[in-house]
């Protein structure tokens, strides 16, 4: 505790007088750019495919259709058990997961600015799936896309989980020589179903 | 309207022609220019090596000889950024925080507060504009690329009224020269590179004449040019601006 | 070796500086075209700066109202003075947990704090996992990018790193194959990890809860699969509230890299069921820093690296000529705050063209810092007799028209009548590759005083 009062107590003595926070308009920021628009074209620049279905009911014939070779698949979604070939109650470790094709989550929050999807341990079984999963599908409700990330914070004000994140397309890295390449520790690819 | 001209102390010795151009320009355009005769430098040189303290008689000679001045022109964006930046170290006087305020570079005057864009020159070039950084993101007599606002620049508002002057696109618009007072001599490997760089940018772009607000970077430019020989020339803006057909 | 020397011997191989050049203007172009795309981008960094600013001016009730929130969702928090002590806290946990293979997540203060071979001289394996730094790794060299470890490997260089340590075909530098023989190296790695270290991009006092930014996915894979997370973070990490993340995080990545967001921004704030979390809260001399007014202002960063990107020095002469965890611009005035002797060279690595600060997300006065760092180390640090002595000299010359004029005339003369060869010669730098400007006959002055006498 003593490391505590010693960086608490310098950082005091150090501060500057009280500066306010910033008023902030939010209403600065809108460019009444089309949202639902905007948020197709981020998923897409980020790496991400996005399709329309027509209803919740589709959205698992749509991903067997989109994804015919996968072996192992889990939907986190009602009435998926003729869908779901792993069973979560059955994973022991790590190793269990790792041949996970396809996982399926339903979100209810996307961001039009950057083409992200918000996901918490509301939704997620497991923390680890849509990271270690081949790959990624997002089930999403037309209606639950904000334009910008202020907006998504003040919707996000209401749940308290232990852990939520914002994704946008599929892992990657341009690590080697700014060569952008799609896959690189997670999902290798990510769908947005919008219903 | 009484303006004092200040001429920077390397123009002032190395580029006569510059301040001539700059002297002879602002006559044209009916100013009423007094050169006063005791000036030397804003102490810029000093102050970027790390030796402001050493700078202050010459910030206190400068104050001297234009406090009395309703404007103070110059043709060096650098300089005149650093008087209105770095004048902070001496005494804050009504006389000293004037000159700080009325310190203009050249183009800047002439579109500002002249509000003149047309000056009656004729230049038949293509031109590329080095545009120096003090001048660019110290005194924004432009917009930068790094930042989202309206795109301006007052050197071009002037140029784009030159007879016959063609003015050259560049792949990268306001990089640094590499110039950078002693960082010239100190880091020398890297502000040759950054010098030859932006040569070749603009010889790339097909330019005959680069021009600049400042004379400091086009000294360093033009050091590498000649040495390399390559078919390019350095004018001063204030070079271009000054010059007519010839009748 | 200073920044001279090491630039020096950088533009050895002038086409390679040109690779790095432009591989870095790429970056920095995207990052254009993705600014130029919000409206209202400028008032966004207002936002950002005005936010960092209030939270230091009262930064010891955040980090207090931090700990608080975090311990009530079930984390522990540990505070460490200095690199020391943060690498102490670091191998306690892990020794606690009998941990002995690590993944690590991209960290600046790890490697401020050189955890690694602390860790590694304790028995501990420690894996990077960003591609970029686990390439540094495998070639035993620090990061030079804060945001690309590896910018200044080429493709074949990896290629031939990666035969030797994991065994990979030779592919001619294809970096799809690459780096999907990385994700194979490193699945492994997560998986048989007993701990995961990640840094935290930004601490939510309001919450407790903390956001890392990954593009590869690399930070969850290791928090979310060992018993044990410990994320490193320094003092100055803390903002307020989870609505100012709608701030930053529409900053950081377009800054970065020019991508909207990066691909993963998670929030980590309890530990899952049967795991631990640990955070690490370091100081490290940040609080010193923030007892600089000049300079307290570059605890603002939120290490975007676009201030990299944009430098005309760093990108021709490399991060590791910086020698510093941080290089570029805003290392620059970093470093000099903890070490003002090692470090009093890299003020002077920038021509204080400016193009630092006005890129920075956060709007940090960059080049006014150097300009003021240059102030303090030629007052504290031993300068160069020559460098001293010509400034003096300088300085009196220019407070004293008449000798000005003289020493001006002086100077004029040689540049007119020496020849080319001993103007240029040794130990005149400038004239290695520059060639001086020809004398004039007459100064500015001159003919000015002669057309007053001839009335034109």
């Amino acid at each position: 505790m003593a490391s505590k009062e010693d960086i608490l107590s310098k950082i005091k003595a150090n501060k500057p007088d009280f500066i306010e926070l910033p008023d902030m308009d939010f209403s600065v920021f809108d460019d009444r750019k089309p949202i639902l628009e905007e948020f197709i074209k981020k998923v897409e620049l980020a790496g991400g495919s996005i399709f329309e279905v027509v209803s919740i009911d589709d959205v698992l014939d749509k991903v067997s259709s989109l994804f015919p070779d996968a072996k192992q698949n889990y939907a986190a979604l009602n009435n998926s058990e003729h869908f779901n070939t792993l069973n979560l109650e059955n994973v022991k470790q790590a190793q269990d997961l790792e041949r996970l094709d396809v996982l399926v989550l339903e979100s209810d929050l996307g961001v039009a600015e950057n083409g992200a999807v918000w996901i918490d341990d509301k939704q997620l079984p497991l923390r680890v799936l849509p990271f270690i999963t081949k790959h990624l599908v997002f089930v999403l409700e037309k209606n639950k896309v904000v334009g910008f990330m202020h907006e998504a914070y003040q919707k996000l004000n209401l749940p308290e989980t232990g852990f939520g994140v914002f994704i946008s397309g599929p892992s990657k890295t341009a690590d080697i020589e700014q060569s952008l390449v799609l896959g690189a520790h997670g999902a290798l690819s990510l769908t947005v179903l919008l219903v | 309207m009484k303006v004092g001209l200040f001429i920077p102390c390397y123009i002032n010795q190395l580029y006569p022609q510059v301040g001539i151009a700059t002297l002879e320009l602002l006559e044209k355009l009916k100013v009423e220019v007094v050169y006063p005769s005791g000036q030397t430098c804003c102490g810029q040189p000093m102050a970027n090596s790390g030796y402001e303290n050493k700078s202050i008689g010459a910030c206190t000679n400068f104050v001297k000889n234009f406090k009395d001045f309703d404007y103070i022109v110059t043709p060096s964006g650098s300089c005149a950024y650093h008087v209105k930046k770095h004048f902070n170290i001496i005494e804050q006087t009504p006389e000293v925080l004037n000159v700080r305020k009325n310190i203009y570079e050249l183009c800047d005057f002439i579109v500002n507060v002249l509000k003149i864009k047309n000056v009656g020159a004729f230049f038949p070039h293509k031109v590329g504009v080095h545009n120096s950084c003090h001048g660019l993101r110290g005194l924004r007599l432009g917009s930068c690329s790094e930042m989202v606002v309206e795109k301006y620049s007052f050197i071009e508002t002037l140029l784009n009224e030159v007879e016959d002057v063609e003015l050259m696109p560049l792949n990268r618009n306001d990089e640094c020269c590499g110039f950078g007072g002693t960082f010239a001599i100190t880091e020398e490997a890297i502000s040759v590179k950054m010098g030859k760089d932006r040569i070749s940018d603009h010889l790339q772009s097909g330019v005959e004449v680069i021009t600049a607000t400042d004379t400091s970077c086009l000294m360093h430019l033009e050091g590498l040019i000649n040495r390399a020989g390559q078919p390019l020339k350095v004018r001063h803006i204030a070079e271009i601006l000054n010059s007519q057909k010839r009748t | 070796m200073n920044h001279p020397k090491l630039a020096d011997l950088f533009n050895e191989d002038e086409k390679r500086v040109d690779w790095h050049d432009k591989a870095l203007w790429f970056v920095r172009h995207k990052r254009d075209l993705s600014v130029h795309q919000v409206q209202g981008w400028e008032t966004l960094r207002n936002y950002g700066r005005a936010i960092k600013a209030h939270t230091l001016s009262n930064l010891d009730a955040y980090l207090e109202e931090f700990e608080s929130n975090a311990l009530e969702n079930g984390v522990q928090v540990h505070w460490a003075v200095n690199a020391e002590e943060h690498n102490e806290i670091v191998h306690k946990i892990l020794d606690e947990h009998k941990a002995k293979k690590v993944v690590k997540s991209k960290s600046m203060l790890t490697e401020e704090c050189h955890l690694n071979p602390f860790l590694e001289s304790k028995g501990i394996e420690v894996i990077d996992t960003d591609l970029g730094e686990r390439i540094v790794q495998l070639a035993k060299e620090p990061p030079s990018h804060i945001v690309l470890p590896a910018i200044h490997k080429d493709r074949h260089e990896v290629d031939a790193l990666f035969q030797e340590h994991l065994g990979t075909e030779p592919c001619d530098g294809n970096p799809q194959y690459l780096t999907n023989e990385a994700r194979k190296h490193l699945r492994e790695k997560f998986i048989e990890a007993d701990a995961a270290i990640t840094g935290v991009n930004f601490a939510i006092a309001e919450t407790g809860e903390f956001v890392v930014c990954t593009n590869e996915g690399n930070a969850d894979m290791g928090a979310h699969l060992a018993p044990v997370h410990i994320a490193c973070m320094g003092v100055e990490k803390i903002i307020p509230k989870r609505e100012h993340l709608g701030v930053f995080l529409r900053l950081l990545a377009r800054s970065a890299t020019g991508q909207p967001i990066t691909t993963y921004s998670s929030h980590f704030k309890k530990p899952r069921e049967g795991a631990k979390m640990h955070i690490v809260i370091v100081d490290n001399g940040r609080s010193e820093q923030l007892g600089r007014p000049d300079f307290r202002a570059s605890l603002h960063c939120i290490r975007c690296g676009a201030c990299m990107n944009t430098c005309p020095i760093y990108r021709r002469s490399g991060g590791h000529s910086y020698n510093a965890t941080i290089p570029g611009p805003i290392g620059s005035i970093l470093s000099p705050g903890k070490d003002l002797t090692k470090h009093s060279d890299l003020p002077f690595a920038s021509t204080l063209c400016g193009s630092c600060s006005d890129v920075c997300p956060v709007k940090i006065d960059i080049h006014t810092q150097l300009y003021k760092w240059r102030q303090i180390i030629t007052k504290e640090v031993k300068q160069p007799f020559v460098k001293k002595q010509s400034m003096k000299l300088m300085g009196k010359l220019f407070a004293n028209p008449k000798q000005f004029k003289i020493s001006g005339k002086i100077a004029r003369f040689a540049l007119k009548n020496l020849p080319k060869k001993i103007i240029n010669a040794k130990p005149n730098v400038w004239g290695k590759s520059r060639d001086l400007p020809t004398g004039q006959k007459k100064s500015f002055d001159d003919w000015y005083k002669n057309r007053q006498k001839h009335g034109e």
